[in-house]
């Protein structure tokens, strides 16, 4: 999955505004008498009544995570539509209501305050996006919420160290590269590379997941031929990509973010040259926008990782992806993984509702630190921190101009395909 | 010795795009004495432009510039003559900073329209020599960047030809050099400037096409490709064409050495000292002038 990442600038800006938006936060839960102004779970939960369960949520319809945002509206509103379908939770209706942030972080967090202290939703899902996800899962935790959240998976997320916040993807950020590393060490020892490189973006989503990687294949004794970071603002990836071709290795693993993948495939494809092994745990994972930026003759063999897939074999996964062809159109491959995220916010919310008969706040938090949960992105459980164990990660590659997965075996579609052919192949 | 040799050769034909769009952007500022912080829109509107006449119509991204020029020279009249003139003929002294907000004005509203034409989604113009290179004596020479660099200096030539060897560059030049005896002498110094800044934007038509075939982008690619065209111009002089050009390749050719041969994490920061050491000694840029322009 290309994990959202603004521009530089963007960023920049973004960072700046998430920074005050968490000072002024901080600064005025010191006293924590807020988190008893809301009754956590809200009235209608109380009553116990046949009342909607409203479920407020954030979402970036607009801006720059705008296609992202309507991705996860779309497995919200599905999950909602089935579960009233099946008599919805504890014989209640599920009824959302989605605001839009416009990709602020400062109007994230009005979202959430006006959603628990104004509408009095029952629960919150969350928003999209770690950058937007940081500062509302603060306003959760003010009003003792529970915040099961789709996309929120960069360190800076769990390193809040709140309790109430639970992330709905098998594993998170820091542990794309984990499937890739156990399967170059499953290998036997005469199939394995001798030498790596690795290359990366100075970007929290990638070059922390490159440098475990490399940390890892290191210690196994394949030697590191080189290892780089770009600053962000590198105009020109050539002379980047070039460095990596002097060094001749056996594998390339390369973190990009956004365009800079589709530059660096090209940039190998023009300096022709093609390693057995190049894994690109971000931008390769998009089915749709990297054949279509990098030619869909120079996919094959391009390892890469998503914590969900269309063909995965986890429990209702199937049945998800009817329901919403069904209800959306399409083709499986254009679903977008954040739709399958939110949709399991919904899933896991079921089903903790389900075991607990209650859904107050208090209840969910502490049955979602107890328990493990079944959802089509395979089974989750939580630190305390609220990241999921990280060995759910499914390892991807270009097979026959297909994303598919490949490793664990368990879940494989495909066996993997080694060496990697040749561009335009 | 060949990675150093291979950057050096990227480093010169990254540099050619670059002095395309740089020209363009100083000759505005030489006419015009306007500070042309939409330059990097305008490659970006250009770059979207090739891109749908390539999509829809399936034109040559190279051909499409006979269409985007002339189209982007229209805007930048439009421009002239609906946004700087009316602020011009007042002739104030903060005429220079409502110009500056003028033109960052348009950008932000191009990038506005863009995105919502457009969407988000980075955009690249993929034809069946996009990835292409030839190979001479062991080093790779992208197709895509030859020709680019080829379109520059073609362009590059054909514009010093016209202000060097026509009436109208005359005219040009004289309303660089100063404005006042020109108008005395019977240019039309508002004529010049509209053409002038027609020009000037039309040569960020022709490498808006250039610059969608070698990179990716959407509207927020126009916010780093302008920081490095202003940094561009000022490091060869405000207003100068040649300056413009040696700029482009030195920052071509410094960030790609630095970044191939040492660490990318030099490489922007390098180009920066550059700039800075060459303003210490010469405050005007490498061939800017002490007073007015220097076409």
């Amino acid at each position: 999955m290309r994990r959202r990442i603004l521009s530089g600038r963007a960023l920049g800006a973004g960072c700046v505004a998430a920074a005050l938006i968490a000072g002024a936060a901080a600064c005025s839960s010191g006293g924590g008498a807020a988190a008893g102004a809301v009754p956590a779970g809200g009235a209608a939960a109380a009553a116990g009544s046949r009342q909607p369960l409203v479920i407020g949520i954030s979402l970036s319809l607009t801006g720059d995570f705008g296609d992202t945002g309507k991705a996860a509206e779309r497995g919200y509103e599905l999950w909602a539509d089935q579960v009233n379908k099946s008599g919805g939770i504890l014989g209640r209706p599920v009824e959302l209501k989605i605001v839009d942030d416009t990709t602020s972080a400062t109007q994230v967090v009005t979202n959430y305050e006006s959603l628990i202290t104004q509408d009095h939703v029952d629960l919150v899902f969350g928003p999209v996006s770690s950058l937007l996800t940081v500062p509302a899962a603060r306003v959760a935790a003010r009003y003792g919420y529970a915040f099961l959240e789709p996309a929120g998976g960069a360190q800076t997320v769990f390193d809040l160290h709140l309790h109430n916040l639970f992330l709905a993807q098998a594993s998170p950020v820091l542990d794309l590269g984990q499937s890739f590393v156990d399967y170059i060490l499953s290998l036997p020892a005469s199939q394995r590379p001798k030498t790596a490189a690795y290359s990366s973006v100075d970007n929290p989503f990638a070059s922390p997941v490159v440098a475990l990687v490399q940390q890892q294949l290191q210690a196994a004794g394949i030697k590191t031929v080189l290892s780089q970071t770009y600053p962000s603002e590198q105009a020109d990836l050539g002379p980047v990509v070039a460095r990596v071709v002097a060094a001749k290795p056996d594998l390339v693993v390369d973190g990009t973010q956004g365009e800079d993948g589709y530059e660096t495939v090209k940039d190998f494809v023009q300096q022709k040259f093609s390693p057995r092994f190049l894994f690109m745990p971000n931008d390769a994972s998009d089915p749709v926008d990297f054949p279509a930026q990098v030619g869909i003759g120079n996919v094959d063999g391009i390892y890469t990782a998503d914590t969900w897939s269309p063909l995965a074999k986890d429990p209702g996964n199937a049945a998800f992806i009817k329901a919403y062809l069904g209800q959306y159109g399409g083709t499986a491959d254009q679903i977008d993984p954040t739709s399958a995220e939110a949709y399991t916010c919904g899933e896991v919310l079921q089903e903790v509702a389900a075991k607990t008969g209650s859904v107050a706040n208090a209840a969910i938090i502490s049955a979602l630190h107890a328990g493990t949960f079944s959802t089509i992105e395979g089974t989750l459980s939580w630190n305390a921190d609220g990241a999921t164990d990280g060995h759910g990660t499914l390892l991807l590659q270009w097979v026959n101009h297909e994303l598919v997965p490949v490793y664990p075996v368990a879940d494989a579609a495909a066996p993997p395909l080694n060496p990697k052919p040749a561009w335009g192949a | 010795m060949h990675t150093f040799v291979q950057a050096l050769i990227l480093g010169v034909l990254t540099g050619g795009v670059y002095a395309l769009m740089s020209t363009g952007q100083t000759l505005v500022f030489g006419v015009m004495r306007v500070v042309n912080v939409a330059q990097g829109m305008l490659v970006i509107l250009s770059a979207y432009l090739s891109y749908t006449l390539h999509q829809k119509l399936g034109i040559d991204p190279f051909a499409t510039i006979v269409i985007v020029m002339p189209a982007m020279f229209a805007v930048g009249v439009l421009i002239q003559l609906a946004f700087i003139r009316p602020v011009k003929r007042e002739r104030t002294e903060i005429s220079f900073e409502q110009t500056l907000l003028i033109m960052f004005a348009l950008a932000v509203g191009i990038e506005g329209l863009v995105d919502l034409c457009y969407t988000a989604e980075y955009r690249s113009i993929t034809t069946s020599y996009a990835n292409s290179s030839w190979t001479v004596a062991g080093y790779t020479f992208s197709v895509v960047r030859v020709l680019a660099f080829a379109l520059a200096v073609v362009l590059l030539a054909a514009l010093w030809l016209l202000l060097n060897k026509t009436e109208f560059g005359r005219a040009v030049r004289a309303t660089v050099q100063n404005p006042t005896s020109a108008r005395l002498l019977g240019v039309d110094t508002e004529r010049i400037g509209a053409l002038g800044m027609g020009l000037g934007i039309s040569l960020a038509g022709a490498s808006g096409a250039v610059f969608g075939l070698i990179y990716p982008f959407n509207a927020n690619s126009s916010y780093d490709l302008v920081s490095r065209l202003l940094s561009i111009v000022v490091l060869g002089g405000l207003g100068s064409v040649i300056g413009a050009v040696v700029g482009s390749l030195t920052l071509g050719v410094a960030e790609a050495v630095v970044a191939a041969t040492i660490s990318p994490v030099w490489a922007p920061f390098t180009f920066l000292v550059v700039l800075m050491v060459v303003l210490l000694v010469r405050p005007q840029g490498l061939f800017g002038a002490v007073e007015r322009g220097a076409l």
